[in-house]
């Protein structure tokens, strides 16, 4: 269950943590830790997602540079491909997800992949903050843990 | 007097509770998978409805079937992506209640676990507990 982290200053947060345990700190650090690495997962998914529209865009491009009749070859599986000729250019298939493919124009097509560039780019942007911002509160968390150590090392 | 039978019988009362506690929580986190899986789906088919919605009266969607790609009506796609959209909202409503009635009962059980165990205790400190 994702705890919510009530005081919203760095200050308050630390004051809350010196009130805590050394077994409470571990926890939450390990806690936020875990959420960090989540974050960057899905930090990473996004940047590969976007990585692939703009290979799809770049070859949508390179293929409205080609004339029609031009000779090609498709690919069949991963090793065997077949000699054709190029067809129509003007129109493409997108995948829109969920099993649903739309014919568009070679431009709507481009702005296709624009847009979905864009949404992920905002997105992307919007979890760095958020994972940012955990980094954070995991390295407090990790500091003060720290010094609690320390204070209670040399008690013997 | 603590006597062997009834910290016997208060371990076997500890033990059921404790694997109940354990159930519940697996319980929820499977809740919490499936809710996962249903909200990455509710997504993607709204991206796919913006997308239709986009489009003009005249243009082809075809739907993957299988190996098939098939020539939709659009009108057909919009409503069948609107009855996927609506079927998985009322999914996802369903699966909150469900996990907040778990987490309830986890909240009870696991006040009866602590209680059973403050029981084992006062018992083995040797003062006899009704």
């Amino acid at each position: 269950m994702a705890s919510s982290k009530g005081p919203a200053s760095p200050a308050a947060r630390v004051a809350e943590m010196e009130k805590m345990s050394v077994e409470q700190l571990k926890a939450v650090k390990e806690q936020t830790d875990l959420e960090v690495n989540l974050l960057q997962d899905s930090l990473n998914n996004i940047r590969t997602a976007t990585t692939r529209l703009d290979l799809a865009s770049a070859a949508l491009h390179d293929l409205s540079l080609r004339p029609q009749g031009k000779k090609m070859l498709v690919p069949l599986t991963a090793s065997l491909y077949v000699p054709g000729t190029l067809d129509d250019s003007e129109k493409v298939l997108v995948d829109i997800g969920t099993g649903y493919f739309v014919e568009k124009t070679m431009v709507e097509g481009k702005d296709y992949c624009e847009r979905k560039i864009h949404l992920l780019k905002s997105n992307y942007d919007q979890l760095l903050e958020l994972a940012s911002n955990k980094k954070t509160v995991a390295d407090e968390a990790g500091a003060a843990l720290q010094a609690k150590l320390k204070q209670l090392a040399p008690q013997t | 007097m603590a006597s062997p039978a009834a910290v016997r019988e208060l371990q076997r009362d500890l033990e059921n509770k404790a694997n109940d506690l354990s159930k519940i929580q697996k319980d929820i986190a499977k809740n919490h998978q499936v809710r996962k899986k249903y909200t990455i789906q509710l997504g993607e088919n709204e991206l796919v409805l913006k997308e239709l919605e986009l489009l003009k009266e005249d243009a082809n969607v075809y739907k993957l079937i299988g190996p098939v790609l098939v020539k939709q009506d659009l009108a057909e796609a919009n409503a069948n992506v609107r009855k996927r959209i609506e079927y998985i909202s009322a999914e996802l409503k369903r699966l909150d209640a469900t996990v907040q009635d778990l987490e309830e009962k986890q909240n009870s059980k696991r006040e009866a676990v602590l209680k059973v165990q403050q029981r084992m205790q006062a018992l083995q400190a040797g003062k006899a507990k009704a």
